[in-house]
């Protein structure tokens, strides 16, 4: 039997517990192989969800991490296309079987094993994804929603009492939930996949909280942040309101509430749909949705839900997208005699059923929660813990737990409430107002958690033992140590197990608040995914107030100093809070009592008044009779007229200043309006778009052939060493860093600048990418005794960033040159045309969804053409903040920007005998100064040598092939059909070694030019027309409300330096690099894997830091 | 035990009227609908039978009870306070016996020999106990009935033990609470509107109406519930074919039920027929046009 299966079916404890990694270091290639095939063939014969998955996360594991460091491994070979296909498809098990029919025709090599492991990966998420499913459906009291088909099948009525009209208006029923905080952080045991199969391990505290935004000018009591209304109206329609969104949805199809991103109100579909109002069943059904609300209400009549979250931002870590989903979830199950009582608290039974429900409608609307996350349902302190599963339950038999946790409430003699007095006298809640996407984190911890990795597993059993800690804590009200343990816990276990838990903006506030409150700084305490968005402080109660005023203060200041590279959704805020003892409860009012909240007048009264009152319904006359006399009365409603007829008349002028500010913007920055133009009807005509990139389909496009790279090793390494080294000694060589670009993918397109983006600790600290080239070269300067100039070529979004960056970290105390290179080109985004967006999305080949999220995208996508088309296809795109409406012009403007702004220059003359220049991303940080790789760039004499890599993949874009018989790189977006890229071997690193005098000749330039501006710009703008323009979709945020981001497609252009390759004039030679040297950081999504496969040792070993 | 008794409700708002319908029953006669349910009665073998009515309906009551007014009693229910109080108003006629009880609007055509009351009864003499008939109807129809759920009794497929009654549940309580093994998914046991009960049901309504503020409406599915955790209660499920006469076109449903198992078999369906065939053949010659 092999070792690893015998792991995984252990009966003992301790041995399921072994770490992958430890058997996996010593074994060699052909043992590693041939757990592999066992491995396979067992996950195939398992009938056990746990087995199968932990058999498929091995896999995974050895694929990814394991097999690649093997002596023995070839690095180069290719990846079926007919397998990315599949897994695009999320066809998984079919591209597991295409890789390994590959990986037995050719033996096993790098890539295919890449390929193999993003397969067994997903395929693991998705088997534990569809066991979450299945047993949300399966819950008893679930099931009928997946039954009911036809509206004559449907069996909710609304209860009667709501149906009983009092001086001519329905009665209103009213649900309050309260958030949750999670006092104890899980370890992210509250994962559903950690808790169904550890449900020992699976214990949290769970508060549910009251809530306001602290207001430095006014008061503001803390209440249930959550709030939904329900009520009968007279028009045979589902209403949906959602005042913090401002958005209203008239709703009288299935299709349109089934259709969930076509407006902002897609979680209180799904809360409808999960509610059982509109059973999910019913999906795709052609009646009439009025013929189901004839059943529900009756003939001609409808329903309005209006949900309402008091302030708390996107982002807060105290659950408020599933506490939402609770609460509507609750006044429909309300309001349709699902529960026992229409007003006041809910059953235990009832909670569970809501919180079985929430989870539905967390899929269903594509946003995701974990299983404490339906705490505020519940009352005041209780402790959730995972459940084993026994016979009778659903998940008996596939799993160890069961789907849902038990809640068992603390009461006041188990935490008294002095102790509860002593917490919110201590703890300071706060929304340090960073963008995150905790996603990624999520599953990282899902998958080293099912990996048993020996750290991270000793951490989550510390995590356990503080748990117990802080619960007993509570219990005895020793505030001051539970700050002591959360600390401890964030400092320890967490970061243990998930590193980037943490960041440099939470450690520097931590940091500041230490030292300001000295020992009445009791401890930091993380909430949910990651820090920087929700967290809490815990201080003596003699200083809290103190502490809210200077908290706020530093992380306005901290926020300040780092937002260029880091991305935030808002500006900090500080919170009040109270435990709320009674979880979520309703009241029903009626008559003149029955008032909704005041956003909701605000958005509904201005369109109601513009209509026809003859056109109106009894009700909306009633409404308006109503709410015109409360409006005067009722104190809630103070200052309503006001604000309506606000509303009523048009607020012109406030659009002018934006487009004054992006127009001086376009100007400074060199923006050329004749080609714009040209550009647009270019565009508009189809003259270019996505589909004209791509090279003639008959085009010849084939592979390498042998000799078209060199691979440096052997014999010649040290005479390729000996001669960069003393090119290096000589000063002959410089570098530059390309960092004018925004690092869309880095941050979804959030437009902060990539290269002093803290991306990663290394040696303890957190590194920004501008300070690791920096210690790279510093480090070569030392090593050979020379002064070597560091250029960072920087754009319109950069440059002042970058420059007083480096200015505040007094340039790293880098001792070399330092200089930056301004870029003189810019563009303006246009609106995307409806044809290129059903090109990028409908004709090239798409990441298939889970088929909920799918559906999401898909409706998104609709609402994302239908947008282009009513904005204007390829007009400017103007709508936005003005940075975020321009675009830097590809980076081959980048180089030739070096002789235009005068840099070359200046480094000329300091360096005289400047010869060759190391060209590389920001985001390549394992690119040096390499002195084997300089020597043979230098040795054979070309123009420019092209670092490049065996393809994994994940490499993306293009590659090196033979193109009508020449040797040259390739663009993804050129390729004239996608399968062409998965006959390439080699990927671009886009590290370039240039020879000057050579590119100059290129560009028809001597360095005695370099001083007449008028010969560069007319011998660039030469070039330049010779190098293809390539159209490019790229995704742009938009920020509004509180926290909200919206992603819109925008198009740009841009010219890229590897089509330099192409040109006849210019000799190039291409050198295979390893992996960690060769490797560019897109994603934030790629990191985890970039620290556990030794690429950031092999950097840290690159660099010699400050 | 012997039941002797039965009891009727039609006093409910919206039923008043339905009892006194008329349609021609399965033997070709024209009959109102409350004779049909009191000769189902009768064919249990009782003659003795109070229908609880509001107090203005006596004299058209009587009326449409044609010749077996002689042997029925009428009991005045003076406000609409539900069903179970109802019953309730009929406890002297009972006087502490066990008693049958159905709806005044619903008709029953039985698929054997026997009526579909008079098996209850026999069931509940057999047994000594409260039986209700019970049919499994789709979760869709849930909104309209009391629900039952139980276990089988050992050895016959067609009785249950009852363990909990819930009026008009949601499908969400149903499936939590109301699952009985062996239906086929989304089915539940529902009344099918025949009970035999004990006296102890007119004790139970009796605490239930005094502990009651006024105006209160009394449920009988609740106190059937607490019956159940009282004494021996049982379900005996039908296969036979209930209608209710109150719905749209409950009437017409009721009649084409009684004509096609009836006499009139074979003229009924050549009237259909014969109206289909016309339908069509109207229907062609205007798509001609």
């Amino acid at each position: 039997m092999s070792v690893l299966t015998a792991i995984i079916t252990s009966k003992d404890q301790s041995t399921r517990d072994q770490a992958l990694d430890a058997f996996c270091r010593s074994a060699t290639l052909e043992q590693l192989l041939s757990e592999c095939k066992s491995l396979e063939e067992f996950r195939h014969a398992s009938l056990n969800l746990y087995e199968q998955v932990r058999a498929l996360f091995f896999l995974y594991a050895i694929h990814r991490f394991h097999l690649p460091t093997k002596k023995g491994l070839p690095s180069r070979g290719l990846i079926p296309f007919q397998g990315y296909d599949d897994l695009l498809h999320r066809r998984f098990e079919e591209a597991i079987e295409r890789f390994l029919a590959a990986q037995s025709q050719d033996g096993p090599h790098d890539g295919i094993s890449s390929a193999l492991a993003a397969a067994y990966r997903s395929l693991g998420f998705q088997t534990l994804a569809n066991q979450v499913r299945a047993s949300v459906r399966s819950v008893r009291g679930n099931q009928w929603m997946f039954r009911a088909g036809h509206p004559s099948d449907y069996p909710l009525r609304v209860v009667p009492t709501l149906l009983e009209k009092t001086d001519g208006l329905y009665p209103l029923l009213h649900e309050r939930t309260p958030v949750r905080m999670d006092l104890s952080h899980s370890g992210w045991s509250d994962i559903f996949f950690l808790g169904m199969d550890f449900p020992e391990g699976a214990r949290v505290l769970n508060i549910s909280i009251n809530l306001a935004v602290r207001d430095h000018h006014a008061q503001q009591i803390p209440r249930p942040p959550v709030e939904a209304y329900f009520r009968v109206i007279d028009t045979p329609m589902i209403r949906l309101v959602s005042t913090d969104l401002g958005a209203v949805t008239e709703i009288t199809s299935f299709a349109q509430i089934f259709d969930y991103a076509v407006d902002y109100l897609g979680l209180l579909k799904g809360a409808v749909i999960a509610s059982g109002i509109v059973p999910p069943s019913m999906e795709g059904a052609t009646q009439p949705l009025a013929d189901l609300l004839s059943e529900l209400v009756g003939p001609g009549l409808g329903i309005e839900i209006v949900s309402q979250v008091n302030n708390i931002p996107k982002g807060s870590r105290l659950a408020v997208s599933t506490t939402l989903l609770g609460s509507i979830i609750a006044v429909c199950m309300r309001a349709t005699g699902q529960t026992s009582s229409l007003s006041g608290s809910l059953t235990e039974n009832e909670r569970r059923t809501i919180a079985s429900r929430a989870i539905l409608g967390e899929w269903l609307s594509g946003s995701g929660g974990g299983w404490q996350d339906s705490g505020g349902v519940w009352p005041g302190i209780k402790i959730i813990q995972g459940v084993c599963s026994t016979d009778g339950d659903i998940e008996y038999g596939v799993s160890r737990g069961c789907l849902l946790p038990r809640h068992t409430i603390l009461t006041h003699e188990d935490v008294s409430p002095a102790s509860r007095k002593q917490l919110q006298d201590s703890l300071i809640l706060v929304h340090g107002g960073m963008a995150q996407d905790v996603g990624p984190i999520l599953e990282m911890v899902t998958e080293r958690y099912l990996l048993r990795s020996e750290t991270e597993w000793q951490g989550r059993q510390e995590a356990l033992a503080l748990f117990d800690h802080i619960v007993a804590e509570l219990k005895r009200g020793d505030i001051q140590a539970i700050g002591k343990s959360t600390h401890r816990n964030f400092l320890g276990p967490i970061q243990t197990i998930i590193p980037w838990a943490s960041n440099l903006y939470t450690e520097s506030i931590i940091h500041r608040v230490k030292a300001e409150f000295g020992k009445d700084f009791w401890g930091f305490w993380m909430l949910g995914g990651m820090s920087g968005g929700g967290m809490g402080f815990l201080f003596h109660p003699s200083r809290k107030i103190e502490a809210q005023n200077r908290l706020w203060e530093i992380m306005r200041s901290e926020k300040h100093r780092l937002e260029h590279g880091i991305p935030f959704a808002m500006e900090p805020v500080v919170y009040d809070f109270t435990v709320n003892e009674q979880g979520s409860s309703a009241e029903l009012s009626r008559g003149e009592k029955t008032v909704m909240p005041q956003p909701y007048y605000a958005l509904i009264i201005p369109s109601l008044l513009r209509r026809d009152p003859r056109a109106m319904s009894v009700h909306q006359r009633n409404e308006l009779d109503h709410f015109s006399s409360a409006c005067r009365s009722n104190p809630a409603l103070e200052g309503m007229l006001q604000q309506i007829f606000e509303r009523i008349l048009p607020d012109g002028g406030t659009e002018i200043p934006q487009h004054q500010s992006l127009n001086e913007l376009l100007d400074r920055y060199g923006f050329d309006r004749i080609q714009h133009n040209q550009l647009k009807a270019d565009l508009k005509s189809g003259r270019i778009g996505l589909a004209q990139n791509r090279l003639p389909i008959n085009s010849t496009i084939v592979d390498v052939e042998d000799g078209d790279v060199d691979e440096i090793a052997g014999d010649r390494f040290s005479k390729y060493a000996s001669v960069g080294s003393a090119a290096i000694a000589s000063g002959t060589v410089a570098v530059l860093t390309l960092a004018a670009g925004s690092g869309s993918r880095w941050t979804k397109g959030a437009g902060t600048v990539k290269a002093l983006n803290p991306y990663c600790r290394i040696g303890g600290v957190h590194r920004t990418f501008i300070e690791t080239h920096l210690a790279k070269t510093r480090r070569t300067m030392k090593q050979f005794g020379a002064t070597i100039p560091h250029v960072f070529s920087t754009g319109y979004l950069t440059h002042d960033a970058i420059k007083q960056h480096l200015e505040d970290a007094q340039n790293y105390g880098f001792d070399g040159d330092l200089l930056l290179s301004p870029g003189s080109s810019i563009g303006l985004r246009l609106i995307p045309t409806v044809r290129d967006l059903r090109f990028a999305w409908l004709e090239m080949p798409q990441q298939l969804l889970d088929e909920q999220a799918q559906k999401v995208l898909e409706s998104l996508h609709a609402s994302l053409m239908d947008w282009a088309e009513r904005t204007g296809e390829g007009s400017d795109y103007t709508d936005n903040l003005p940075l975020q409406c321009l675009h830097p012009v590809g980076h081959w403007y980048e180089i030739p920007n070096l002789f235009r702004n005068g840099v070359l220059l200046q480094l000329l003359r300091s360096f005289p005998d400047l010869q060759h220049i190391l060209v590389h991303n920001i985001d390549t940080v394992g690119a040096n100064l390499d002195p084997a790789i300089l020597g043979h760039h230098i040795e054979s004499k070309a123009g420019m040598t092209v670092e490049v890599i065996t393809r994994r993949l994940d490499d993306r874009g293009g590659g090196l092939a033979r193109t009508e018989g020449r040797l040259r790189l390739i663009e993804g977006l050129a390729l004239p059909r996608e399968e062409y890229e998965f006959i390439l071997s080699y990927y671009n690193t886009a590290t370039y070694w240039i020879d000057l005098d050579r590119v100059l000749h290129v560009f028809g330039l001597r360095r005695s030019d370099l001083a007449s501006p008028k010969t560069v710009t007319e011998a660039v703008r030469s070039l330049a027309s010779r190098m293809p323009t390539y159209i490019t979709l790229k995704n742009v945020k938009k920020r509004w409300g509180k926290g909200q981001e919206d992603i819109y497609p925008t198009l740009q252009y841009e010219k890229l330096w590897g089509d330099m390759t192409a040109l006849p004039g210019l000799r190039c030679s291409y050198v295979v690099v390893p992996r960690e040297r060769g490797q560019q950081l897109k994603e934030p999504a790629q990191m985890d894997g970039w620290l556990r496969d030794g690429s950031a040792d092999y950097v840290q070993s690159l660099c010699e830091w400050q | 035990m012997k039941i002797g008794k039965a009891i009727i409700t039609a006093a409910g708002p919206g039923q008043r009227r339905l009892p006194l319908q008329t349609l021609i029953d399965r033997d070709g006669e024209q009959k109102s609908v409350l004779t049909v349910i009191i000769e189902e009665v009768s064919r249990a073998g009782i003659n003795d039978t109070c229908i609880v009515i509001h107090p203005d309906d006596e004299i058209a009551f009587r009326s449409f009870a044609g010749d077996h007014s002689g042997h029925i009693s009428f009991v005045y229910q003076q406000e609409p306070r539900g069903y179970g109080h109802a019953i309730w108003c009929a406890r002297d006629f009972v006087k502490g016996e066990p008693f049958l009880h159905l709806v005044g609007d619903h008709l029953y055509v039985s698929r054997m020999l026997k009526g579909c009351a008079q098996r209850v009864v026999e069931s509940a003499e057999t047994e000594s106990c409260s039986v209700s008939a019970v049919q499994a109807t789709r979760e869709g129809y849930l909104p309209n009935f009391g629900v039952v759920s139980g276990k089988r009794i050992h050895g016959r497929n067609d009785l249950y033990a009852i363990e909990t009654v819930i009026e008009k549940p949601t499908p969400t309580e149903a499936e939590q609470r109301l699952i009985v093994p062996g239906l086929h998914a989304g089915y539940y046991l529902c009344f099918f509107g025949i009970h035999v009960l004990t006296p102890a049901v007119m004790q139970i309504l009796q605490r239930q109406i005094e502990g009651a503020p006024d105006g209160r409406l009394a449920t009988i599915s609740s106190a059937l519930h607490q019956l159940a955790h009282q004494e021996k209660y049982l379900a005996l499920e039908m296969q036979d074919y209930r209608y209710n006469v109150g719905v749209k076109y409950g009437l017409l449903n009721a009649q084409l039920a009684l004509a096609l198992s009836g006499e009139d078999r074979d003229e009924v369906i050549t009237m259909l027929m014969e109206m289909l065939l016309i339908r069509e053949h109207y229907a062609g010659e205007r798509s001609k046009e």
